[in-house]
């Protein structure tokens, strides 16, 4: 008996070809993706060890900060927990993020948008999840922006995540949107989610239970990557 | 085993964007100081490096042009077939001039799946970038290896007539050509992982 990955649902992942977002027209594959039960291959993946986590990695308020003096924009912990598809929390899961600055722009020389640089502040972070699946990280408020689309449209406020859990079939890459921000529903990277929960899923929460505790606006945010199953292969049923 | 146990949805996948080099690459983009390291740099550090290939090719989108705003992650075992989770990973860009990339690793061994049978040795490919609203997956086998049994090539086998967009070729001496399409005549062959 091994574990196998439980088939990913596609129904709940966004449509690769989605014409409303530009960009996905000349990159989205045209044919159906092969579906195949797991092997060694995707069962198996990178572990990542807390070491390579530095002190400031999870605070991008200070990794970048010069003299110590902070980015500019309000500073916000965003917190949650990593779990599998049967809320078993995943401890030692990689997860980095990368975000623009509080006036939307990011320090990357393809980012276009006239808004200034942060010197303080460069929009990179990662943390290994601990025995619970927790993380936390501690940043700056990330500023919406314009890009060319269909015309110019704004991204909605967001910070971008990239997760490795236990196994490659596990990896994940997603954005977190904020609760209340009005730009979420027009879009298109959002909306190539047809399913409404599945959306949802991706609006961290505003946690006001955290109001005392911390002297900072607490944003959370649950992810959940796939589950495992323990599957008999037929040539070994006997033996079981 | 329990089947009555309730089944999460999975968080949806979003593009990576064009910028995601900040998050998992920011020294190659000269974000410096911040990470000691990128991760990925060398698949296996320990290993000798007169065992290692070199996997070269760019990606193509719909109009054949080579892109270099994508990050491409590799995962694979050692040259006994064997997975470890110290190493085997990697994770690079195309260059932006020349438009490709190079990865520069041991070629795997032939690998005992997790039924018993032997798979034939491949990498796994990942390719994020805007524009893709989920990661792309395929993989790498070889030019000149046994693939008549391998499992995945067969399951492929039912649903295209060729598979040769799976098949890295040999171009030189421990030098392999693997070309990605994602659109058109010479589409890759996408997995479901
Ligand atoms: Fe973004």
């Amino acid at each position: 008996m091994v574990e196998a990955l439980i088939k990913r649902n596609l129904k709940t992942h966004p449509q690769l070809n989605f014409p409303d977002y530009k960009s996905s027209r000349l990159r989205a594959p045209k044919n159906k993706k092969i579906s195949f039960s797991s092997t060694s291959t995707e069962i198996s993946g990178p572990v990542f060890k807390k070491d390579i986590i530095g002190k400031l990695d999870n605070d991008l308020t200070l990794n970048f900060s010069k003299n110590n003096i902070l980015p500019i924009g309000h500073k916000i912990i965003v917190f949650g927990t990593i779990s599998d598809q049967f809320a078993n929390p995943i401890e030692g899961a990689l997860i980095e993020i990368w975000q623009a600055n509080a006036a939307g722009k990011y320090l990357h020389h393809n980012d276009n948008n006239t808004a200034p640089v942060d010197p303080n502040f460069a929009g990179c972070g990662r943390y290994i999840t601990s025995s619970k699946g927790y993380y936390e990280f501690i940043t700056i408020q990330p500023g919406p922006y314009p890009y060319p689309n269909r015309g110019i449209e704004w991204r909605p406020m967001h910070i971008h995540f990239s997760v490795f859990g236990k196994s490659f079939g596990q990896r994940l890459i997603t954005q977190m949107y904020f609760e209340g921000d009005p730009l979420i529903n027009s879009c298109p990277m959002v909306n190539s989610i047809s399913d409404k929960k599945a959306k949802q899923s991706l609006i961290s929460t505003l946690d006001t239970s955290r109001y005392n505790t911390k002297k900072l606006l607490s944003y959370k945010f649950d992810i959940i990557l796939r589950g495992t199953n323990q599957t008999f292969f037929e040539n070994r049923k006997e033996g079981l | 085993m329990s089947d009555i146990k309730t089944v999460l949805d999975e968080t949806p996948f979003q593009t990576a964007g064009p910028f995601l080099h900040i998050g998992c690459l920011p020294n190659a983009i000269n974000i410096e100081g911040v990470f000691d390291n990128d991760l990925g740099v060398k698949p296996f550090a320990n290993k000798h490096y007169d065992k290692f290939i070199t996997i070269t090719g760019s990606v193509f989108d719909g109009d054949g042009k080579a892109l270099d705003d994508i990050m491409l992650e590799t995962w694979q075992s050692d040259e006994n077939g064997v997975y470890s989770p110290e190493s085997g990973f990697a994770r690079f860009v195309p260059n932006s001039l020349t438009k490709k990339f190079n990865l520069y690793t041991l070629k795997p061994g032939f690998i005992n799946n997790i039924d018993g049978k032997a798979q034939s040795p491949h990498i796994l490919l990942s390719i994020s970038s805007r524009g893709l609203n989920m990661t792309l997956n395929t993989r790498i086998y070889f030019e000149g290896d046994d693939l008549i049994n391998d499992p995945l090539l067969s399951i492929v086998k039912n649903s295209r007539n060729d598979v040769s967009s799976l098949i890295a070729k040999k171009i030189d001496e421990d030098i392999y050509l693997f070309d990605i399409f994602l659109q058109g005549d010479k589409e890759t062959i996408f997995l479901d992982i």
